[in-house]
């Protein structure tokens, strides 16, 4: 079945594709989202494809495949890298077909790349496949900034999601119901915001073991004030309009008006938003992971590495270059895209938003 | 730490609201507060205590006491030290007090204030090993005798408070007072000083002589005596409920060299970038022996720099004189040898060996765990922890083992136990002895009841959380799941003194002592509240563990018990020495502290101009510093400086290891 969109909604995605950066910002992004998701298959210390003696085997998802499996004499989990090298220099394997198919860059995000040399790192070596060169504990920093980013994606779309509920729900109440309700949740939210939130993370991230879990909460917490004041004026605003009084008088509930009615309505704006949601948790995840308050170690992060970066400016100027341009670059396409969104959702299509 | 200046921020502001003065405009003058005296406050305490303050007569004295100067000990110091000069340092905050007991005040500012800057009655010769080896600081002479476990003190008569009054017995009956005092609200010392807790009597037989009794002649009956330092009388005349707000901003008199004047304590109500110090020019024990070649420079100024690279670059700019290089990046990175201001003879670089109680970093065990209470889980643990490997990757192989928990003790620690090396065949074995033998789909062991083999490290140290990663990563290997928890320094320590740890990652960093101390972290009344049935021997099934307690590793062994009431009460080096060593023996058997790793060295960079003694510093220091025997080159300054951006001026450059006092293996 074809999907039936409104008259309206495709007016606005015809708008937003014919908005050239935002458009292309989206394609990009959308390319690095489905990349971060498929990431294991590009950046990985574990083989996409292993043939050892006649069979097959696919060790990039799923649990470990210890040494013994390919014949080697331990326990733990393959060394691919080595094994590559083994089944390669040994004529025998080769005449059997044997072979070791490596991702493109063949490292993980928390292995130690040099595992018998000095912390220190390394700069760019493409023959070694260290395309950005490696951190202060020898990990590969391609490695951490992708799958960095993967981190930071879930946490955004838990934060989006948490924001968007507790924002929505409770600027929809307010806007509905008024009077005594609405003025005391501004009350509220106006005492909730004054607490300053980074003490908050100090505090907690000092007694609790930081986790994304933790993280989100916390972060939400303390973020969905912005919203509910959007909400509030938009309910404000359809709730006189004359279609909720005619369902109010056809009888529906207040649920039934809130959300079959008005909230769609506020769309747009709901919408609008999401992207700079985004840019900012992306920001904030990384500014707390800078700070030392987020992600526990060894987790790969953006703030972890930025934080490295600006201790060796110097010695390692490749650390903090790589997080930088990743930042800047995801935190643009996001910015990007926004705008193309909020124009495509304005009614008025000249604006001086230009 | 930012915590801790939000509450000093909310602390002042507090102040400020109840009408008291902010404390900052009281730091020159203190005529804003209300004089009390409390005299006869004191005298009644004295009154009260008659067994424990005890006035006599010189005519009382001992006949038969051996005096003893200790003037036949090596002088420290170098005799072609030239006096002058300012001295740059870098310390990381603005001290939250000047008060050297009480809240705030025991953080980094209070080694100028006291621990490295006051002289004691006597100090322990950092140079010599053995008993018999303080030399005199306050003190002119003392006489020792062991059966009444008293040491008798003449003060030398030309000590003198920095303020101008003479040093006498009145400061040290006060000390007793002052350290007892709750008005400081500093349990450690009233506890320490607390009457019949250590000391049980001091006497006065006048103006400069006194003695001290203690509770037991442990081997360091004259340590516990000689290494205190009197306080003065005369300026705590206003102790008092309120002393902890009122003496926050007021400079102690000291007996020490340095002093902070009241300019420049008006200088810093407005300018809180650097403090101070001046040296005294006429200090009383300007030439008394072991004190004429130290403390040289004239200033002491204290720079505040809050982050380590923006020191390095005031270090390299020129304006700090040396900078610690103890981190690998720094002494390989950083500044190589090969570096052109180290070629040219700009900045030397030094290596010291030292020979002192080590920080016994590693991993503690909590027995109370029920994985941990099996003996073979620990074994294997012992067997996954690759130290080598953080040794090798993050110390660059300059650090070495760590053995037993109580290193560096000299002849009182134990000669030949080694800690168990990096095997995951051995840890293999361990792990299946306790039931772990099959690893699940992420190669972590499971036991058939399908407990995996995870544990949790409590962490404090930022810094060293990479030490962390590669145990972590290396324990993979060997089935075993560490889960690192980094926490504030703060936090964690209190997580881990709450004994809510599995495996704590942590050190107790020891004093210059000349034996270790067994009770606080191996007693089993530090472990459980009730360890054993009444026949002493059966573990009381109902025991809680006992929180804030440094025995970390719930460790409670009746054997064990017994050994340290021993060690404890004897009264032999010799005895102690051997009842050390079963003792480091038992713990080894227990296999529940998994030793790390120690510094055997500092390393240092200075500028040109800073000079030191030939060889370069004592056998026990923790720090090129902490004696005080460096000099000023004043006139080496500009020409270096000059030299800094001019490739084609070098000195003899100078890159030295001082390895005298190296362990040989």
């Amino acid at each position: 079945m074809p999907l039936r969109l409104d008259p309206l909604t495709r007016k606005k995605l015809r708008r937003f594709r014919s908005l050239q950066r935002g458009y292309w910002s989206f394609l990009v992004l959308a390319g690095l989202v489905v990349l971060a998701c498929v990431a294991e298959l590009l950046i990985c210390q574990r083989a996409l494809v292993v043939r050892h003696e006649g069979q097959w085997f696919f060790p990039t998802y799923g649990g470990i495949l210890p040494g013994r499996t390919f014949g080697l004499d331990y326990d733990w989990e393959t060394d691919y890298r080595d094994l590559h090298t083994r089944l390669k220099s040994d004529p025998a394997a080769c005449a059997r077909g044997d072979f070791v198919l490596l991702p493109f860059v063949p490292y993980g995000p928390i292995e130690n790349c040099y595992p018998d040399q000095f912390f220190k790192p390394r700069p760019p070596d493409f023959a070694r496949r260290h395309f950005l060169g490696t951190d202060t504990q020898n990990r590969d920093i391609l490695a951490r900034l992708v799958y960095g980013f993967r981190h930071a994606l879930i946490f955004s779309v838990w934060f989006v999601a948490g924001v968007y509920g507790l924002g929505v729900l409770l600027g929809c109440a307010m806007g509905y119901y008024g009077g005594v309700f609405d003025l005391l949740v501004q009350r509220v939210i106006e005492v909730w915001s004054n607490i300053p939130f980074l003490y908050v993370v100090i505090i907690v991230a000092a007694l609790l073991k930081p986790g994304l879990g933790w993280l989100v909460a916390i972060n939400v917490a303390f973020g969905w004030m912005g919203l509910t004041y959007y909400m509030r004026t938009e309910t404000y605003k359809e709730k006189a309009r004359d279609y909720a009084a005619a369902a109010r008088v056809l009888g529906a509930g207040d649920a039934r008006i809130i959300l079959r009615h008005i909230l769609p309505n506020t769309a747009a704006t709901l919408v609008t938003f999401i992207p700079f949601t985004v840019a900012g948790a992306i920001g904030s995840l990384t500014a707390l992971d800078f700070l030392g308050f987020g992600l526990p170690v060894p987790t790969p992060s953006w703030g972890e590495l930025l934080s490295q970066g600006t201790k060796n400016l110097t010695l390692a100027p490749w650390i903090v270059l790589s997080a930088f341009s990743a930042m800047t670059l995801v935190l643009i396409l996001v910015t990007f895209v926004g705008e193309a969104v909020r124009e495509a959702f304005d009614p008025k299509k000249f604006t001086l938003y230009r | 730490m930012l915590l801790h200046r939000l509450l000093a921020v909310s602390c002042l502001l507090l102040a400020a609201c109840s009408g008291s003065k902010d404390p900052a405009t009281q730091a020159g003058s203190n005529v804003a507060q209300t004089p009390v005296d409390n005299t006869a406050e004191v005298q009644a305490y004295y009154a009260t205590h008659p067994d424990f303050f005890v006035s006599k007569t010189p005519a009382d004295l001992p006949s038969d006491l051996a005096w003893t100067d200790a003037g036949d000990l090596p002088e420290i110091g170098s005799p072609a030290r030239i006096r002058g000069g300012v001295w740059n340092e870098r310390i990381q905050d603005f001290p939250p007090t000047l008060r050297t007991v009480g809240p705030d005040s025991n953080n980094g500012f209070r080694n100028y204030l006291l621990d490295d800057y006051v002289l004691r009655f006597g100090h322990l010769h950092p140079d010599l090993a053995g008993p018999h080896r303080h030399y005199p600081g306050l003190a002119e002479a003392w006489a020792v005798d062991v059966p009444s476990r008293t040491v008798y003190v003449r003060l030398d008569p030309r000590a003198r408070w920095s303020d101008g009054p003479p040093v006498t017995t009145d400061d040290v009956w006060f000390m007793f007072w002052f350290y007892q005092s709750s008005y400081i609200q500093a349990p450690w010392y009233n506890n320490w000083f607390g009457i019949g807790e250590n000391y049980t009597r001091v006497t006065r037989y006048d103006e400069r002589t006194f003695a001290i009794t203690l509770k037991e002649a442990r081997p360091d009956l004259l340590a516990r005596v000689l290494e205190n330092a009197p306080v003065p009388r005369h300026f705590y005349r206003e102790a008092g409920p309120d002393f902890v707000a009122r003496y926050n901003w007021r400079f102690i008199p000291t007996t020490g060299p340095y002093v902070l004047t009241p300019a420049e304590q008006q200088r810093t109500l407005t300018n809180r970038n650097f403090i101070t110090f001046e040296r005294q020019a006429d200090w009383w024990a300007n030439d008394k022996r072991q004190f004429r070649y130290r403390f040289n420079p004239a200033q002491l100024r204290l720079r505040v720099i809050r982050e380590t690279p923006t020191a390095w670059e005031a270090f390299l700019a020129g304006e700090l004189e040396a900078f610690g290089m103890n981190l690998a990046e720094y002494h390989y990175d950083r500044l190589p040898d090969s570096d052109s201001r180290v070629t040219r003879g700009l900045l030397h670089k030094t290596t010291f060996f030292n020979d002192i109680p080590r920080p016994n970093y590693g991993l503690w065990m909590n027995t109370a765990r029920p994985l941990l209470a099996d003996r073979e889980i620990r074994l294997g643990l012992q067997s996954a922890l690759n130290w080598e490997l953080v040794i090798k990757q993050f110390f660059r192989d300059g650090y070495s083992r760590l053995h037993t928990p109580s290193d560096g003790f000299g002849e009182m620690s134990h000669p030949t136990l080694r800690a168990r090396p990096f095997d995951l065949a051995l840890a293999a074995e361990h792990f299946a002895q306790a039931g772990f033998r099959q690893r699940g789909p992420d190669g972590i062991l499971v036991n058939v009841a399908g407990t995996r083999l995870s544990l949790t490290i409590n962490n404090g140290y930022e810094s060293l959380t990479p030490v962390l990663v590669i145990l972590q990563q290396e324990a993979r290997k060997a089935g075993l799941d560490l889960q690192i928890e980094t926490l504030d320094a703060s936090a964690s320590w209190k997580k881990v003194q709450e004994k809510n740890h599995d495996l704590a990652f942590a050190a107790f960093n020891v004093g210059v002592e000349p034996f270790p101390r067994y009770w606080e972290c191996y007693h089993s009344k530090n472990a459980y509240d009730q360890a054993f049935l009444a026949d002493g021997v059966t573990p009381h099934p109902d025991r809680k563990v006992k929180v804030q307690t440094n025995n970390l590793q719930s460790i409670a062994l009746p054997a064990l018990d017994a050994l340290i009431t021993r060690y404890d009460r004897s009264e032999s080096l010799d005895e102690m020495r051997g009842l050390a060593r079963q003792i480091e023996e038992i713990l080894h058997e227990h296999a529940s502290f998994s030793p790390g790793f120690v510094r055997p060295f500092y390393r240092l960079a200075t500028w040109r101009w800073v000079r030191f003694p030939e060889n370069f510093n004592v056998r026990f220091s923790t720090d090129p510093f902490e004696q005080n025997l460096h000099w000023l080159d004043e006139a080496a300054r500009p020409p270096t400086l000059a030299a800094r951006r001019d490739e084609s001026k070098s000195f003899p450059p100078s890159v030295r290891s001082y390895e005298q006092w190296k362990a040989r293996e």
